[in-house]
Order: structure tokens, then sequence, then C-alpha cells
């Protein structure tokens, strides 16, 4: 066969394969909003009529939108204290090892330490379960996140020059942030907040473990509804499943307004020329990194204690309560799913960064990029609505249960992951270098492989990492795909986080936890190894907020 | 008018002591030098921007007023670089009422906008008024960014290679229209620039490469 059709053949393959992947979101959500034979246009007026709906869709939608624009904010005044200090401009750095902690154990982590009869409120605190409880989580984990996606649009934003013009106009520094630089940043986060935003519309672990009972957020409504095998509850979940997404709807709504608003009320401030000094306020944002990485280490630190018998409630606290009793106990127990965790993890994360950078290369040879919300739907459309129509395409294949079919149902999203941390490295890698290698005699493969590949190692090994972390924290496709037999460290903490017994979890939550750090911390040590020309912390958009 | 006294700067390895220099009302005060000198560093001192690698000792006179260790915010000093930076999200417009000084007579939106219009039309650029810097050509984003410095109505001006990036006709051009406006309005400026061509014949000149001493 010549040479030319074989390069076509794999070509076409190639598109084929990355466009599958990227579809597979979209199929999702066909499929499983597609009408099942027993649901009937009638079946909306119980659904509409199920009791405390308004309330649980209206605290869906709050928590939503106000954690994502709370975390947007913090972000924004942690970033501009950042920027402006050159001693602290490396805060990139410090950034991974306090987003690999996934959302769960920061959820209950900030339970174990402050909620009722925890280390620092024993009589009252926050609630063990509620919505302040699930925000303050979520916001927690999104400001990091926000502030990579800020650091990489910072870049290339002339940030510095636009503060100085500001400045020598007779504006003070955090005047100018807001007048000049917030606009810009709110525009290019657009994706980044719908994000978020579509995260907690449809999270249902961390919900069913912190969020409110009475009545429940609507993604835990839905998934019981889903779940359920009484009559009725299936016309339910699809009904739910429809206003997830008109939910998701809406929340665009919302967020264009709030866009549109923030730069009209920026714009009216800017141009009406006060100057007046209302002294310093944002200098306080600067401890938010420090607080955070004291934070997660407390948590690990409670988790850890836990786990080895060390707690406040008895009468005594002291070290002589450490064992290992329940470690023994329990390895047999979390062996499988830590076996099942590291193995899907593994595939997942590779075979995610692996089609990432198929997708891009493809792009690059093409000419065009498509626009990222194209390769990125895993990330913006609810999860529970996806994941429904891949069940029920499981079903239809009946192929088992085995974690072939789990790997496969986390691949979108460690794809989406990895495509966004390595769109910008791999679009700045210079092409001269691969022409340059062209004139020494190398084929087109041999001078990607050599030469573009090495150079993006540093972030391909960042990609990994945060691929792998989104996979180890996957809960509602390893439950629905894997029908229970195939669990994982996150589904047995899942599980086990909804019991009594706060060793157990602090074991499951430690466990869930040490994964994605240790990825991030291996991803580090070789980052610095493979460093060349290209900063593997220069990553254009990080987003690692599932992990 | 402008007075810088007792210049000096200071690098790891090399040193440049400068002579007072004292820049009248409508005149030029012209910097060169070869690259990598110092020259845009001395601009960023007069601005108030402390430059990081080096260290600049001296004294710096507004109008009699010793502004050395004044914030940027207050000096009052206006600053036109090679790119002029106009906010991206604000039309031509705006980004003059940004710049406007805040007084009685410009308390209003609506004085501030006419305010703007104003100044944009007597140079005949009153149609680029709602255009966003995106879609204005090179030689009318420099004219907008002199317009927005001028209407903050500074003490003194500084302008960074202002006419590096254009065209050599609409340099020309460009040269000769800013330097007739800021001596029709009687601003000391102080001009970094490399390329002699860019030096009107009535500016002062200085070349910082006169006083440059390696330390041993």
């Amino acid at each position: 066969m010549p040479t030319a059709r074989i390069r076509r053949i794999a070509l076409a393959s190639g598109w084929l394969l990355v466009c599958l992947i990227s579809l597979l979101p979209i199929l999702g959500i066909v499929v499983g909003l597609w009408p099942p034979e027993q649901v009937r246009f009638a079946d909306l007026a119980p659904f509409l009529a199920y009791q405390g709906l308004s309330v649980s869709v209206s605290m869906t939608l709050f928590s939503a939108i106000f954690s994502t624009l709370i975390s947007l904010y913090i972000a924004f005044m942690v970033y501009s204290q950042y920027h402006l200090s050159r001693r602290l401009q490396s805060f990139e750095k410090y950034l991974a090892p306090l987003l690999s902690l996934p959302h769960l154990a920061i959820a209950l982590g900030i339970v174990f330490l402050f909620s009722d009869g925890s280390l620092f409120f024993v009589d009252s605190g926050l609630p063990r379960k509620g919505l302040s409880t699930l925000i303050i989580a979520i916001v927690i984990k999104e400001v990091p996140f926000f502030l990579l996606i800020f650091s990489a649009i910072g870049r290339q934003l002339p940030i510095k020059y636009w503060l100085l013009q500001g400045n020598a106009l007779g504006y003070q520094d955090y005047r100018c942030w807001w007048f000049l630089v917030f606009p810009a940043l709110l525009k290019q986060s657009r994706l980044a907040l719908l994000a978020a935003t579509a995260y907690t519309l449809s999270v249902v672990d961390i919900s069913l473990l912190v969020g409110p009972n009475i009545p429940e957020l609507f993604a835990v409504s839905v998934y019981r509804w889903q779940t359920s095998f009484a009559v009725g509850d299936q016309a339910q979940a699809f009904w739910g499943n429809v206003l997830l997404l008109v939910l998701l709807a809406v929340s665009v709504l919302i967020l264009y307004a709030h866009e549109k608003l923030a730069q009209a009320g920026c714009k009216t401030l800017a141009t009406q020329g006060s100057r007046f000094h209302i002294g310093i306020i944002n200098p306080a944002f600067k401890a938010w990194l420090p607080m955070l990485a004291v934070l997660t280490a407390m948590i690990v630190m409670v988790f850890t204690l836990w786990s080895f018998g060390v707690n406040w409630h008895g009468d005594r606290f002291s070290l002589a309560q450490l064992t290992t009793r329940l470690w023994q106990d329990e390895w047999l127990f979390f062996a499988l799913p830590l076996q099942n965790s590291l193995f899907i993890g593994l595939l997942a994360g590779l075979l995610g960064v692996a089609l990432a950078l198929l997708a891009l290369e493809l792009q690059r040879q093409k000419g065009t990029y498509w626009p990222d919300y194209y390769w990125l739907l895993a990330i913006i459309l609810p999860q529970l609505s996806m994941v429904l129509g891949w069940q029920v395409m499981h079903i239809w294949t009946q192929g088992g249960y085995h974690s072939g079919w789990i790997i496969l149902s986390h691949l979108p999203f460690t794809f989406a992951y990895a495509y966004l941390v390595l769109k910008g490295p791999f679009q700045s890698v210079e092409p001269r270098y691969e022409l340059l290698a062209a004139s020494f005699g190398y084929s087109s493969w041999q001078s990607w492989w050599q030469v573009r590949f090495r150079l993006l190692l540093p972030a391909i090994f960042t990609a990994f990492a945060i691929a792998f972390s989104v996979s180890i924290a996957q809960y509602i496709p390893t439950l629905m795909l894997g029908a229970g037999r195939v669990t994982t460290i996150t589904t047995e903490a899942v599980a086990i986080g909804s019991g009594s017994q706060q060793d157990l979890i602090a074991l499951y939550v430690l466990l869930q936890s040490v994964l994605p750090f240790m990825a991030f911390f291996l991803a580090a040590l070789l980052a610095r190894r493979f460093r060349g020309s290209m900063d593997g912390n220069n990553m254009g958009g990080h987003d690692v907020r599932h992990c | 008018m402008l007075d810088i006294v007792n210049c000096q700067i200071v690098a790891k390895t090399w040193h440049i002591t400068l002579p007072d220099i004292h820049v009248g009302k409508g005149q030029l005060q012209v910097i060169t030098g070869p690259s990598g000198i110092g020259k845009s560093t001395l601009l960023h001192w007069l601005l108030g921007n402390m430059p990081e690698h080096v260290l600049i000792n001296g004294q710096i006179f507004l109008s009699g007023s010793n502004i050395t260790n004044v914030a940027i915010e207050q000096r009052r000093v206006g600053l036109l670089m090679q790119d002029v930076y106009l906010f991206p999200h604000l039309n031509v417009q705006d980004n003059i009422c940004f710049a406007l000084p805040k007084n009685r007579q410009l308390s209003s939106k609506k004085q501030r906008r006419l305010e703007a219009l104003n100044m944009l039309e007597q140079i005949n650029l009153g149609h680029l008024a709602s255009r966003y810097p995106q879609n204005l050509s090179g030689g009318e984003r420099s004219r907008v960014g002199l317009i927005r410095a001028l209407a903050n109505q500074p003490q003194v001006m500084l302008l960074d290679e202002p006419f590096a990036a254009l065209d050599p006709s609409t340099r020309e051009q460009m040269g000769g229209w800013a330097f007739q406006q800021l001596a029709k309005q009687d601003i000391p400026s102080v001009m970094v620039s490399h390329d002699v061509e860019d030096i009107p014949v009535s500016a002062k000149r200085l070349c910082l490469a006169d006083y440059y001493r390696a330390i041993e």
C-alpha cells in the first residue's frame, strides 16, 4: 500500500478516535435524555408537584452560582496580590499539591476539623451536613483552580503595562486591577466559570456526604430516582435530567448577565475618573494560599490521626492511642479498590493524555484549532445526565462489568483535562525546531517525537498527574458503569462516608487523597528532570478541580 | 518644569553619573545611548516605577517640589510607550474619560464624555470616539494614546521610544504632531530614543554613553 494512502488512513482514524471521545458526552446526553417508553408528558405534573422540588432546585442553582462567583472574586483578589508581589510571583509552584486534594477530602476534612464534635468545635461548628459546608468545600477547591486559570490568561495580557498606565494617570493599583484587569480576565474565564458551575450543579458524591438533607440537592434526587426501581421513579429521573439541562442553560444566562453587569459596572466606575484614596483593602488575600496550605496539611493530618486510632472523643488525647489495628483489619478490604483505582487511573490518565496530544497534533496539521468548547464538553455538561446515557448504551452492548468500561467512562474527563493543560504548551512550541530537525533528515514523525514530544515532557507529566487525579476522583461514572461490581477507593470512600464510623471514613479518604498527591509529586520530580526550554508550570489553563 | 539633580545609575559592573538636567516648559529633553545602558530605566525612575536590577540615586523636582519619593499615581506624569496600551475593554472616548481628572467641571458622566469628544475633535479624531482600540491603525492608536496622556493634564510627559512601532511615513507625521501638541501645552518632556530620525532639531540631547564608567 502506498505511504500516502497509509498516512491518509491513519489521519482519518485519528480524527475518528478523538471525535468519538470528545462527542461521547453529547452522545451520553442525547441517549440519557431520550424519553423511555414508560415516560409520558403527563408525568411532568407529578414531577413538578414533587415535595420540596422548588427549594431543592433553588438551593442547587444558588450553590452552583454562588460558590463559583465567590471563588472567582476571591481568586481575583488573591491573584492581584500575588501578581503585584515580585517575591511571590512564583506561587504557581505551590498550587499543585494544594490542588491534588480531592473535593471529597476537602469536604470531609472541614467536617472533621470544624463541624460539631470536631477538633476545633466540640459543641457547635459547621453543620455536619448543610449548604454552607458544601459551599465552603467547593470554594476552597475552586479558588486555586481559578488562580491557575487567571495565571494562564494573565501571561497573555499586558497587565503590567495596564497597571503602569493606570498609575501614571493617577489611579491606585487596586483600582487599576478592578477597572482595567478584571473585565479582561472575566471575559476570558467564561469556560472556567461554566465548568465550575456545571460541576456543582450535578455533583453527587460530596452533596451526599456533606450537602443538606431535607430537601437534598437536586442532583442527589435525580441520582436516587435513576437508581430506583419504584414505579414512576424512572419518569422522575427523566424529567429530573431535563431539568438539570435547563438549570445549566439558566446558569449560562446568569453567568453571562453577571459578566455584562460586572463589565458595565467597572466601565462606569472607570470613566467617572474618581481617584480618591480609600486605603488598602486587598492585602489580606495574600494570606489565602498559606492558609490553604495549612488547611491541607491539617486535613491530611486529621485523617491520618483518625486512621491510626487517635481522636479527641475519648477522655484523653495522647499518642499512646496510636494503633495500626484499623489499617491491618481493613487491608483486605481496601487492597482491591486501591488496586482498581491505580489500574483505572493509570490507564485512563495515559489514554487521556495520548488522545489529547493526538487531537492537538491533528489540529496543528490541519492548520486550525477548533473551539475549546468542543473538546471540553465532558466538563461543561451535567455529568449525571451524560453518564446515564452511557449506562444505557453499556446495557445495550451487554458487555458485562469490568474495569475496561470504567476506563472508557473516565476517558472523556481525563481527555478534557489533559487537553486543557496541554493546549497552551503545545501551541507555544516553536515550529522552527521541527523544521530544523527536518533539515537534518528526520522524518516528520521522528522530528515530532524527538523535538516536540521532548519539549512537552514536563507539561505531559503534569497533564498525566491531573488526568490521573481526575480519574481517581470519579464517582458517578464508576458506580453507574460498574454497577457496584468494580469498586474503587472513591466509591468505597463515599459508601463509608455516609456511615458514622469516623476512623474508617478517615482511612479511605486519606487513601483517596494520597494517590493524587503521589501523582503530583512524581510529576513534579519528573518534570524537573526533563525540563527543557518549556516550563512545566507554564500550562495554559490547568484545571484540576475534580481531582 | 522638571529638574533632575545628582542623578546616578549604579549597576553591578558600571555606573553613570549624570549632570543636572533642567527641562523648561514646552522643552524636550532626549536621552540617547546604546541598548541596555539604562535609558528606559531612567525614564521609569522618573515615572516612579523603581527599577529592579540597578540602583538610581538622585532627586526629581517638578515645578520646584521634590517628587522623588511620591507614588506614581500622585505625580501627574504622562507616559507614552512604544505600545500605547489603550485599554481594550473601553472605547476611545472612554479611554480618554478614564484619564480625565475628576473636578467640579468634569464631575458628571455627560461632562466627561463631552470633554473627551472635544479633545478628539480638536485633532480631527472625533470619528474614532466609539471605536475600540483593536479597530484602530497604529498611527491612530498613537494619537489617541497621546491625547489620553494629555487628558490627565500631566506636569511632565515621558516618552519611551513612542514611535518605534510605526511605519516610516506615519512615524515622521506622528512625531511632528506629538511634539507640536506638547509644546503648545507648555509641557516639559523627556524622550528616550536610539533613533536619531525621531529627534526634533530643537530638542536638547543627552547621551548616557558619555557618562558611562565601568566599575573595576
